[in-house]
C-alpha cells in the first residue's frame, strides 16, 4: 500500500501553535496574505485567558499601573527586549486587531485600555492585565466597587478553592464569602473544569446550576465562579445564568487544565479553516528546506506524509515547553533549524542559587536573535534566510513570566513579524 | 471464572520499546490536559495521568490489573490535546493483551473466537453460505416488491469488480433490510462492486482484546479475499473501527496488499459533488435539524478532518445548510461516545454510560433531532444513551438519509427514522 502525500501551497507558513502563532495567522487573514499553520497544543491550553501586555519592569517594584508607559521605559532599562522597538501605537493596534477578531468568532474580549486592570488570580491574588474575556470582566469591577460577593466553587473540582481565594482577599474585600455545592450530576471523584463547561452548554444543566447558586447566594447580588461557564459559547452560557438566577456573575480562571484556553484552541480550530486557513493541528514540523523561491514543511500526520510550499516561514515555536527550545547538557538549542541562542555561557549560570531570587534566572532570557523585520540570524549574525521570519516567546532578552508580559510578546512581535513578511511577498 | 493471575508488565520498558512511536513518555509535564478531555477519567479510579505517572513510578502491579483498561476506548484524544504527543492508548492495548483469557471481558473474547470460527470473519458467527443467502433473499424480495428495482444488482465474488465492499454483521445478522439502501445508492451511481462470502465482514474484536496474532489473522483473511477477487479498492461501510482495525493492521504488520483502502464516506461525497447522487434538501420542509457524529476510528485515528469535511460536506447537501448544527468539540478533537473500544460488548454497562455522558451532552447542546453517523458501534452507543439519560434524538445511517433524500427509500428501510421523518415521506 503506497502512501499518498498531500501537497499544500500558500504565501505564509505559520509554525507554532500559541498566541504568537494564533495571532500570526489572524493578522495574515486580516491583510489578506494566505495562510498555513501548524502545531501542536501549546501553552495556550494553560492559560488563563488574561492577556498581559507589561505586568512588572525588572529592577523596578510594584505593579506596572500603565503598561503604555512603562513599555517606553524599557527602551532605556532593557534596550534588547523585543517590545523596547515596537511603537506603542503598533502594539496597541495589534491588541485591538487579536481581541476583536477573537469577538467575533464567539468569545468577547475588553479592548485594551489605557491602564492595567487589577484581575483575580486562580488563588485570589491580585495581577495586572490588559484585556480580560468578557466572563471574567465583572469580577474586577465588583472589586474595585467591593460589591458583596460570594465565591461559589465545588465538590470534588481540584485546581480552585473559594476558599483560598477569600482567605487571601479578605483585607481587600470585606463583603466577600464563599460556598461549596455539588456540580448537577456529577457527584463523584474528581471533576474537570473542561467537563463542566461542556455540560454548561447544555439548557438543562444551566437550570439546575442556576437554582444551587440562588441558594447560597442568599441575598448577595453578585458570585465569581471558576472559569466553566461553557466553552463554545461563554457570553451565551453566562448571559443566560444571570436570567436564570437574577443575579450578576463572574468568572475567575482556575489552575490548569483551565477552560479559557482550551476555549481558544477550539475557536481558532473551528474558525479558521472556515476562513479558508489551512490549518494543521497537534502536528510538529518535522524539517524545513529552504530553496531560493520558497520554503518546505515536511509534516507527518496519522494519514502519511504532508508538505508545505511556502513563499515566508514564521517561527512562533515557544521555548522549552513548547519545544521550540531545547536544553541540553552543553547548553540550549534551537530545535528545528538549529538557529543560534542566546543564552548564558555556562550552565551553571542558567539558575541563580535561590529559584525565588527577585533578579530571576538567565536561562528565562534564552532566546533567539532577531533583525529590525524579525528575521531570526543565523550563526554568522546576518539573516538566517530572507524567507525566515521569528515571533513570540521564542525571542532574547525577555522573561515573559517576571514581566507578566507573555500575551504581549506573542501579539506584538507577530504583528510586526506579518508586517514584515507583507513588505517582503509584496515588495 | 479462573484463579490464573494476571502476569505483571513492566510497563515502563514497553513504553521505551515502542519509541519513537509512542512518544517518550518520560517527557510527560503531568499537565492534566489529556485527563480533563478524557471520558473515561475517573471510572475505576483512573485516568491517563495517573496512568502515565504510575508507569513512570513502575506501579506496574497496579496497572496490570486495572479494569479500567477496558474503559479507555484507545481513541487517542489523549494523544490529540497531549503537547507532548503521548499516546497512553498503546500501554492500554498492551495491558489488555496480557490479561489472562479467562479475565477478559467474556463478550469481547467471545466476539473474537467467533469471528475466527469461519472464514466470514463474523463477530456473530454466520458463515459464508449464510451471508450469501440472506443477500440472495433479500435481494429477491426487493426485485418483487420494490418498483424500479428489479434489476438491482448485489453481486457476490465477482471477480475483478471495482470495490469490494464489506458488511458489519449486524446487518444480515439481525437487520437485513438495512442492506438495502446501500445497494440502491450503488445502482445509481453505476458502481462496480462486489461482495465476497469469505473475509465480508467488518467487524473485529480481535483487536479490542489486545491480542496481535488474532487481529492479524483476521486481517490476513480479510486482505486474502481481496486479492483472490482482484479488486482494485477495499470499501470500508459505515462502520469505524472496521477502517481502522484494516488500515492500521496493514502497517503495523508490514502486510503486502495490491489494492487501496477507502471509506464510503469519501465516495458519498465524491459521488454527490460529481452528480451521481442526485440528493438534496428539498423534503426537509420542517427544518429538521441534524448533527453528525465523527468517529475518532475514522477521522482522528486515521483520515485527519479531511474525511470529517466530507462529511459536513455530505450532509449539509442533505439535509440543508441551515439545518446542521456541529456538535462541540468537532472533527479530530471530538470525543469518543463511549461504544468504542469492545466497551458496547465488555459488559460494563454502568461505566460505559458514564463514558457516555460526554457524548450525551455533546448532543444535546445541538438540541438536533437527529445525530448522523458513519459508524455501527457511534449508533448503538448514541441511541443507548440517549434512552438512558433522557435525550429524545434518533440517531440515523448516511444510507438511510440518501436515500429518503432521493425518494427511494423502501418501506422496510426506516427502522431509525422518526414521526417527524416518517411524516414528510408519507
Ligand atoms: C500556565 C501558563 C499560564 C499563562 N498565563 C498567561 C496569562 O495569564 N496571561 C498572559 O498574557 N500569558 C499567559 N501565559 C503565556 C502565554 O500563553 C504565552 O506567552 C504565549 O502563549 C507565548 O506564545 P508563543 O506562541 O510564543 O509560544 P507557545 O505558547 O509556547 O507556543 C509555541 C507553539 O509552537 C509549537 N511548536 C513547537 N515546535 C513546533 C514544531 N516543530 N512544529 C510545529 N509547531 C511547533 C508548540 O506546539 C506550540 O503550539 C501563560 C502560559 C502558561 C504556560
Ligand atoms: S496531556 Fe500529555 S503531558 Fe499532559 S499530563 Fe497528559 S500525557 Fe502528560
Ligand atoms: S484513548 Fe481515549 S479513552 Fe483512552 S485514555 Fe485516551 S482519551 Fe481516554
Ligand atoms: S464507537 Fe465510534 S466514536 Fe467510539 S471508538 Fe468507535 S468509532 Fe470511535
Amino acid at each position: 500500500m503506497t502512501e499518498e502525500a498531500r501537497h499544500f501551497e500558500t504565501e505564509l507558513a505559520v509554525i507554532g501553535s500559541g498566541i504568537a502563532g494564533f495571532a500570526a495567522s489572524i493578522f495574515a487573514l486580516n491583510k489578506n496574505i494566505t495562510t498555513a499553520q501548524v502545531g501542536n497544543t501549546g501553552a495556550v491550553a494553560y492559560t488563563t485567558g488574561y492577556l498581559d501586555l507589561l505586568g512588572k519592569i525588572e529592577g523596578e517594584t510594584g505593579a506596572v499601573e500603565n503598561p503604555w508607559e512603562s513599555v517606553k521605559t524599557l527602551k532605556n532599562n532593557c534596550p534588547n527586549h523585543p517590545l523596547s522597538d515596537i511603537s506603542t501605537n503598533d502594539i496597541e493596534e495589534a491588541f485591538i486587531q487579536f481581541t476583536t477578531f477573537l469577538g467575533e468568532c464567539g468569545i468577547a474580549y475588553s479592548s485594551p485600555g489605557k491602564t492595567n486592570i487589577t484581575a483575580l488570580s486562580p488563588a485570589g491574588t491580585l495581577k495586572k492585565t490588559l484585556c480580560l474575556p468578557s466572563t471574567m470582566a465583572p469580577g474586577p469591577k465588583a472589586f474595585a466597587a467591593q460589591k458583596p460577593c460570594v465565591i461559589v466553587d465545588f465538590k470534588g473540582l481540584k485546581g480552585f478553592s473559594g476558599r483560598q481565594v477569600v482567605a487571601n482577599l479578605q483585607d481587600k474585600w470585606p463583603n466577600l464569602r464563599t460556598e461549596r455545592i455539588s456540580f448537577p450530576d456529577m457527584t463523584s471523584g474528581e471533576i474537570y473544569p473542561e467537563v463542566m463547561a461542556r455540560a454548561l452548554e447544555v439548557e438543562q444543566t444551566r437550570e439546575k446550576l442556576a437554582e444551587a447558586i440562588k441558594v447560597v447566594a442568599e441575598a448577595v447580588k453578585v458570585i465569581g465562579l471558576p472559569a466553566v461557564l461553557g466553552m463554545h459559547s461563554p457570553d451565551f452560557v453566562r448571559a443566560e445564568l444571570e436570567r436564570l438566577t437574577g443575579l450578576e456573575i463572574f468568572e475567575i480562571p482556575t489552575m490548569p487544565p483551565s477552560v479559557p484556553g482550551i476555549r481558544l484552541r477550539e475557536m481558532f480550530e473551528q474558525v479558521f479553516p472556515q476562513k479558508g486557513l489551512t490549518l494543521i493541528p497537534q502536528q510538529k514540523v518535522q524539517s524545513l528546506t529552504f530553496k531560493d523561491n520558497e520554503v518546505v514543511l515536511h509534516i507527518r500526520d496519522n494519514y502519511g506524509p504532508i508538505t508545505i510550499h511556502a513563499k515566508a516561514v514564521i517561527l512562533a515555536t515557544g521555548r522549552f515547553l513548547s519545544g521550540g527550545l531545547e536544553a541540553h547538557i552543553t547548553g540550549i538549542s534551537e530545535a528545528l533549524l538549529d538557529l543560534p541562542v542566546t543564552q548564558p555561557e555556562k550552565r551553571e549560570d542558567w539558575y541563580l542559587n535561590q529559584y525565588t531570587d527577585v533578579r530571576g534566572h538567565a536561562i528565562h532570557k534564552a532566546g533567539i536573535e532577531v533583525d529590525s523585520s524579525f528575521r531570526p540570524l543565523g550563526k554568522d549574525g546576518k539573516p538566517y534566510h530572507q524567507r525566515l521570519f521569528g515571533a513570540g516567546i521564542i525571542l532574547a532578552h525577555q522573561d515573559w513570566i517576571r514581566s507578566r508580559s507573555g500575551a504581549g510578546i506573542a501579539i506584538a512581535t507577530a504583528y510586526k513579524a506579518v508586517e514584515a513578511v507583507d513588505n517582503f511577498l509584496h515588495a | 471464572m479462573s484463579d490464573q493471575k494476571t502476569p505483571t508488565i513492566n510497563f515502563k520498558e514497553k513504553a521505551m520499546e515502542l519509541l519513537p512511536e509512542g512518544a517518550s513518555f518520560e517527557a510527560c509535564l503531568t499537565c492534566g490536559l489529556c485527563s480533563s478531555g478524557c471520558p473515561a477519567s475517573g471510572l475505576e479510579n483512573m485516568d491517563p495521568r495517573k496512568f502515565i505517572r504510575m508507569a513512570m513510578l513502575g506501579m506496574d502491579e497496579e496497572l496490570s490489573t486495572t479494569p479500567w483498561v477496558w474503559c479507555c476506548t484507545q481513541c487517542k484524544r489523549c494523544q490529540h490535546v497531549c503537547p507532548m504527543n503521548i499516546d497512553i492508548s498503546q500501554l492500554v492495548f498492551i495491558a489488555r493483551g496480557n490479561w489472562p483469557q479467562e479475565k477478559k471481558p467474556a463478550g469481547i473474547v467471545r466476539s473474537c473466537q467467533l469471528i475466527r470460527s469461519t472464514d466470514s470473519t463474523s463477530a456473530m458467527g454466520l458463515p459464508p453460505e449464510d451471508f450469501v443467502f440472506v443477500v440472495d433473499d433479500v435481494l429477491k424480495e426487493v426485485r418483487e416488491t420494490q418498483s424500479g428495482f428489479e434489476n438491482l444488482q448485489a453481486p457476490m465474488d465477482k471477480k475483478g469488480a471495482h470495490f469490494f465492499v464489506n458488511q458489519n454483521s449486524r446487518e444480515p445478522m439481525n437487520e437485513p433490510d438495512e442492506m438495502v439502501p446501500l445497494w440502491k445508492i450503488f445502482d445509481m451511481v453505476g458502481a462496480d462492486w462486489t461482495y465476497s462470502s469469505k473475509g465480508w465482514a467488518a467487524e473485529n474484536f480481535c483487536m479490542f482484546s489486545g491480542d496481535d496474532d488474532a487481529w492479524y489473522q483476521v486481517i490476513k483473511t480479510r486482505v486474502d479475499a481481496v486479492h483472490e477477487l482482484d479488486c482494485k479498492v477495499w470499501l470500508n461501510t459505515e462502520c469505524g473501527h472496521s477502517y481502522y482495525t484494516m488500515w492500521n493492521a496493514i502497517a503495523k504488520f508490514g502486510m503486502d496488499v495490491n489494492f487501496k483502502l477507502e471509506s464510503l464516506v469519501t465516495y458519498y461525497a465524491q459521488w454527490i459533488r460529481e452528480g451521481k447522487l442526485p440528493v438534496n434538501s428539498d423534503w426537509n420542509v420542517n427544518n429538521i435539524k441534524f448533527t453528525v457524529q465523527d468517529p475518532c476510528m475514522i477521522v482522528r485515528k486515521a483520515y485527519g478532518d479531511a474525511i470529517a469535511d466530507d462529511m459536513r460536506f455530505v450532509v449539509k447537501k442533505l439535509v440543508g445548510e441551515e439545518n446542521f448544527i456541529d456538535m462541540q468539540p468537532n472533527r479530530s478533537a471530538n470525543y469518543c461516545c463511549g461504544g468504542g473500544g469492545g466497551f458496547l460488548q465488555a459488559g460494563m454497562t454502568e461505566h460505559r454510560r458514564a463514558y457516555g455522558k460526554r457524548k450525551f451532552d455533546q448532543i444535546a447542546a445541538t438540541k438536533a433531532a437527529y445525530v448522523l453517523t458513519p459508524c455501527h458501534n457511534c449508533h448503538s452507543q448514541m441511541e443507548d444513551i440517549g434512552h438512558f439519560y433522557g435525550g429524545d434524538y434518533g440517531v440515523v445511517h448516511f444510507w438511510t438519509l440518501i436515500c429518503l433524500s432521493l425518494g427511494i427509500l423502501g418501506e422496510n428501510e426506516r427502522t431509525y427514522l422518526g414521526p417527524d421523518l416518517l411524516a414528510l415521506i408519507d
